[in-house]
């Protein structure tokens, strides 16, 4: 055990904890966000992902020794913010929300993709998601969601 | 008004990006401990002995012993034991739970648990058939005694559902009440076979649907063998549990799509189908489950798209010593129409006619027979649908062309249907769906047990309701389904929900519509068959389904001449679904189902090793990326049946069915061999391109 | 339980190595996945941990005239995006993948894991990549090549880490990369294929040919590049049954849940054609 602090969603929060500790596991039980979701566990399927220092990783594969002094920001954190709010329109009107369990993760590297690249192509559009897997939309409809946000936010990244 | 089909924002989107929508592993309860299933290391023997390691105050195994009520799941064919009691049918069939309050000391006895076992040799070959059928039409097979004979074999891999949220479960007990949360298509299978696990009685059991990540099938019957054992340690142990598969299990033990071998064989007369005599083989697994209804399915769509007089029709389910396999999205069609949609293709080849003039040659129309002499009652569209595919795709100038060039591009065509709702009689003597609508104030709740697993049933049957009562839909309440509070609508499967259930809570809804200034009060319906629909389920004989909904894809592909890897360019898609409920829904249906089906046609492999899964977590199972998708057209058509909801019929299955087999004949005409099998993997086509066929 | 040092500087790094026995993670992308046991609790590693992945003095992409620099703990994205590094190496980072992924895993990680189907490796090969190694009283410099022992086994002691990866420069006029997945990104390669070439006064100068996932190591074999130095173009063409001929006694592949071993002997024939014709 050992004492860790980073920022979580603009939180300055310490904890007592095993550094062998998934970040997945430590984000959903002892802080109770459960926005990202453990589809794999193996860095496959992108449903944990979350912004370390505003890029995209997945807290399956993330030790919490990893994460000492960092900026990580989950879905919940996220979903406060302006550019979340373009994000989330964008999906809604593009019909990119299926089942859901991907669509946090989706969610994160879609504003990880934009904060990079504010104007992506298509093929840059794919490269970004494609640590992120969706077994229900077939992704096209993500991907125009994508292009929608860009499209929308203009500006905002 | 609006055309009910323009889209709307689905209900459920905020909750869903947000992260807040509840999943089940994201329920926490006080106390709550943690199950951890102990399964067999072998595939077929006895169980001789099993040493526990010594439990720690406040851990628990539960087994068979445990179970007050009958030790079976009920599913279709009841012949899964919840846990085994010392026979051991397949690798990693469950024994008992270990249950605890800490994984990390569950996870340490979990490994120290001993099993001593008496091996047998297990069978994985298909030759014990444990369910048979046979059927006639017209001639039968003595229309194969005469012209000429075709004859070719056809099969068909596993297909993962690869839903991106594991099963899971979790249980409490309300004082004599077993109350469990799961992910589930089905919240009443689930209620029934824990009422049998546990001898309870109808109101002892609870069952409430979680926010569910995807199911396709996976959750029909699978679940229930989760929430008997789960039922049963609820009641010894009476504290929540917690029962959530990871990855590697969720796909070692979970049904998957049954593989198949299909052999065909035609007699020709005058350039056209004048017999067909088809084997359907399918590989059950370990126990029979939903085997024979998937059987009947395939067998009964052994015409295909076509209009074909003589059949004699027969098929087997093996059973063998590995995991059981079960519903997965299109139910036994997907296999067949790869097969029979390839044979049609390579008639006419070996005819030396044009495949696609062929098929149109033979397309069934309003009124033919169908397989089982049924009728096709409604117009079929599917002459118009094709003028368009080839308009908009190039079909016939691209598949010309491609034949003659050497980059190996090509494309293909698959023209398929689903048959609507349960097969045969099944809705009638069954399902009995019952639906209820309650009004209070100048709000109505939509009481049924359909799931929203993704496909929008949350949006679309709130819309459906508050357009016909011509009231904001903030006025209709649906909340996941509570078995304590919803009558049994039948499970959320077979592309019934909209056209079966929707049409019940239409016809409440219009009740409703005409007592609007009573007050509150309740409305409650109960499905009745047409009248036309008679089918006689043991001699195949009649209206299988009430209505067809039916396609066309078009699947343009580019094979790498150095690797044999296929990358998909484009697909065009034309469905006749009745009616949209909610036309961007239905896209997203049509997108992701194509991609499911295209990706069984050529992407997703997986086999067993002497009944061991060999891909057996997301980075062995390959399910396409963003990058292995391309842009997909779909053209929707109306054509309403007189009993859906607004002529509404079904949508899930029909998109996943045309893939493999568009797919595969693309690969064909890019590579100019014949595709016998699917997936058809970059290993097979450098096969064919050794040693195929022409 | 095992314990978890975390390194905030080489020095760090260094002393815990020497004082120690630790299994180094930097990312943990690969490490966490191979010692997992179950979701909600600690990673099950055998032994003590060392974490390294927050020691910024490692995480520096530098050239000088004949080589680049790439620190240790650089992570895949930052590797990606510099242009110092040789585009090859860059492709195959971009193929290999996915954004989430390259943010944390490194390359030195994946060299440390010694999997015979690391994708990165098949070019570093290629490059004749060298390294770093260093511990609290000495400094080694040695060829990726003969660091690799077999599959997951590699030459570090105990108290060393790597802590930079040395790519010499070298000018080539065809570089060509290939990995060959189930689909088509993010996932583990069937195999890979790695290509060079340097023509000087239209004869070959020097040619290399790297295959990976074909064999325990990855397979590049001097030996035969040294055949065909001063080859004119025209002729090194149409030599391709030759110099498949030459390989097919090295390639050795297996058949497995991803693959067989037909295909991948064929395709790696195929890509040595495919190589041959973009000269």
């Amino acid at each position: 055990m050992a004492k860790i602090k980073f920022t979580l969603n603009n939180e300055v929060v310490e904890i007592d904890k095993d550094l062998n500790m998934r970040l997945l596991d430590v984000l959903r039980n002892d802080f109770n966000l459960t926005g990202p979701k453990e589809g794999c566990g193996e860095g496959e399927c992108g449903a944990c992902a979350v912004l370390l220092n505003h890029e995209i990783v997945n807290s399956c594969c993330t030790p919490l020794a990893n994460v000492m002094d960092k900026e990580i920001i989950t879905i919940e954190g996220f979903s406060i913010t302006e550019r979340y709010r373009i994000i989330k329109e964008a999906f809604a009107k593009t019909g990119g929300v299926q089942c859901g369990f991907c669509t946090p993760g989706m969610i994160i590297a879609t504003e990880s993709l934009l904060n990079k690249n504010p104007h992506p192509n298509d093929f840059e559009i794919k490269i970004g998601l494609s640590g992120n897997l969706c077994r229900c939309t077939g992704y096209n409809l993500i991907i125009e969601a994508v292009k929608e946000a860009a499209k929308a936010g203009e500006g905002l990244w | 008004m609006r055309d009910i089909s323009t889209s709307i924002n689905k209900v459920d989107n905020d909750e869903k990006t947000s992260g807040k929508a509840i999943y089940v592993a994201d329920i926490k309860l006080d106390n709550m401990l943690y199950a951890f299933t102990v399964r067999s290391k072998i595939a077929k023997g006895k169980i001789i002995k099993i040493d526990y390691p010594e439990l720690p105050l406040g851990y628990y195994i539960v087994d068979y012993k445990d179970i007050p009520g009958k030790n079976i799941v009920k599913v279709i064919f009841d012949d899964m034991p919840i846990f085994t009691e010392g026979d051991i049918t397949y690798l990693y069939e469950p024994i008992a739970l270990l249950i605890g309050p800490d994984k990390a000391v569950l996870s340490k006895l979990f490994a120290e648990v001993k099993i001593e076992y008496k091996e047998e040799e297990p069978v994985f070959a298909w030759k014990d058939s444990v369910i048979h059928y046979h059927f006639d039409k017209g001639l039968g097979k003595s229309a194969l005694e005469e012209g000429k004979i075709i004859e070719y074999v056809y099969q068909t891999g596993y297909q993962e559902q690869a839903y991106i949220e594991p099963q899971g479960f979790i249980g409490y007990l309300e004082t004599d009440k077993t109350t469990l949360i799961g992910s589930i298509q089905c919240p009443y299978y689930v209620k029934n076979a824990v009422i049998q696990a546990l001898g309870a009685k109808d109101d002892e059991v609870r069952v409430i649907q979680a926010a569910v990540g995807g199911a396709f099938g996976g959750k029909e019957e699978f679940p229930s063998l989760m929430a008997c054992q789960l039922a049963v340690a609820l009641k010894k142990i009476k504290q929540p549990i917690q029962l959530v598969y990871e990855r590697e299990e969720d796909m070692l033990v979970t049904t998957k799509r049954h593989p198949s071998r299909i052999n065909f064989k035609a007699s020709i007369k005058d350039n056209k189908i004048n017999g067909l005599s088809v084997h359907v083989g399918i590989d059950g697994g370990a126990t029979i489950g939903l085997s024979g209804v998937v059987l009947s399915r395939a067998l009964i769509a052994c015409t295909g798209a076509y209009a074909i007089d003589n059949l004699d029709v027969s098929g087997d389910v093996y059973k063998t010593n590995t995991v059981p396999n079960g519903a997965f999205r299109g139910f036994g069609a997907p296999q067949m129409f790869f097969a029979i949609e390839m044979f049609v293709e390579h008639i006419a080849m070996e005819l030396g006619l044009d495949p696609l003039e062929f098929s149109k040659s033979i397309l069934a129309k309003q009124g033919d027979y169908t397989s089982t002499m049924g009728v096709f009652r409604d117009p079929v569209l599917m002459p118009e649908m094709i003028e368009k595919a080839l308009e908009v795709s190039d079909y016939n100038n691209k598949k010309t062309m491609f034949k003659k060039q050497q980059n190996l591009k090509g494309v293909g065509m698959s023209l398929f249907f689903h048959g609507c709702g349960f097969t045969g009689s099944g809705e009638k003597n069954i399902i009995k769906a019952k639906v209820r609508l309650k009004k209070q104030f100048d709000k109505v709740e939509i009481l049924i047990a359909a799931v929203d697993m993704g496909q929008g049933v949350k949006t679309t049957f709130r819309k459906l309701v508050a357009h016909i009562l011509e009231i904001d839909i903030d006025k209709v309440i649906f909340n996941n389904p509570d078995t304590d509070f919803v009558p049994d609508s039948g499970p959320t499967v077979a592309s019934r929900t909209m056209m079966i259930v929707g049409g019940l809570v239409a016809r409440a809804t219009k009740e409703v519509k005409d007592r609007w200034n009573e007050g509150s009060f309740v409305v409650e319906k109960q499905y009745e068959q047409p009248d036309y629909i008679k089918y006689d389920e043991s001699n195949f004989k009649g209206d299988a389904y009430p209505a067809y909904s039916w396609g066309v894809n078009v699947v343009e592909v580019e094979v790498d001449r150095f690797t044999y890897q296929v990358k998909v360019n484009k697909t065009w898609a034309f469905y006749d679904i009745g009616k949209a409920i909610d036309e961007r829904i239905v896209i997203g249906q049509a997108d992701g189902g194509l991609a499911q089906g295209l990706a069984y046609g050529y992407l997703e492999v997986m086999n067993h090793d002497k009944g061991k899964i060999m891909q057996k977590n997301m980075t062995d199972y390959i399910i396409p990326t963003a990058m292995d998708m391309c842009s997909m057209e779909t053209y929707l058509y109306e054509n309403p049946y007189a009993y859906g909801p607004y002529g509404a019929k079904g949508v899930g299955e029909l998109s996943l069915i045309g893939g493999a087999p568009a797919v595969a004949k693309a690969i064909e005409n890019a590579i100019g061999k014949k595709v016998f099998k699917i997936p058809v993997t970059p290993e097979y086509i450098m096969e064919l391109m050794k040693n195929g066929k022409d | 339980m095992v314990k978890a040092f975390v390194a905030k500087s080489l020095d760090d790094c260094l002393n815990i190595l020497n004082q120690e026995n630790v299994k180094i993670v930097a990312g943990g992308t690969d490490m966490l996945i191979q010692n997992r046991t179950h979701s909600g609790i600690a990673i099950g590693f055998k032994t003590d941990v060392l974490y390294v992945s927050l020691v910024d003095e490692l995480k520096h992409i530098t050239e000088d005239k004949s080589n680049i620099y790439i620190g240790a703990t650089c992570s895949l994205e930052q590797i990606l995006e510099n242009n110092l590094v040789p585009k090859i190496l860059r492709d195959s980072i971009l193929e290999m993948a996915s954004p989430a992924i390259r943010h944390t895993a490194t390359l030195a990680g994946n060299i440390g894991n010694a999997s015979p189907a690391g994708d990165s490796l098949v070019c570093l090969y290629l490059l004749d990549a060298k390294l770093e190694i260093k511990s609290i009283n000495s400094t080694r410099y040695q060829l990726l090549k003969d660091f690799i022992l077999g599959v997951r086994k590699i030459d570090l002691a105990k108290n060393e880490m790597i802590t930079k990866i040395i790519i010499p420069k070298i000018n080539f006029d065809l570089v060509y990369f290939r990995k060959v997945g189930p689909r088509l990104s993010d996932a583990i390669s069937k195999l890979s294929f790695a290509g060079a070439l340097r023509m000087e006064n239209n004869l070959v100068k020097d040619i290399r040919f790297a295959f990976g996932a074909v064999n325990i190591f990855v397979v590049r074999r001097r030996e035969i590049e040294e055949k065909l130095i001063g080859i004119d173009k025209k002729t090194i063409k149409d030599m391709s049954d030759e110099i498949i001929g030459y390989y097919s006694e090295f390639i050795k592949p297996i058949d497995d849940q991803r693959s067989n071993k037909l295909y991948r002997k064929e395709v790696c024939s195929n890509l040595i054609k495919e190589f041959l014709e973009k000269i």
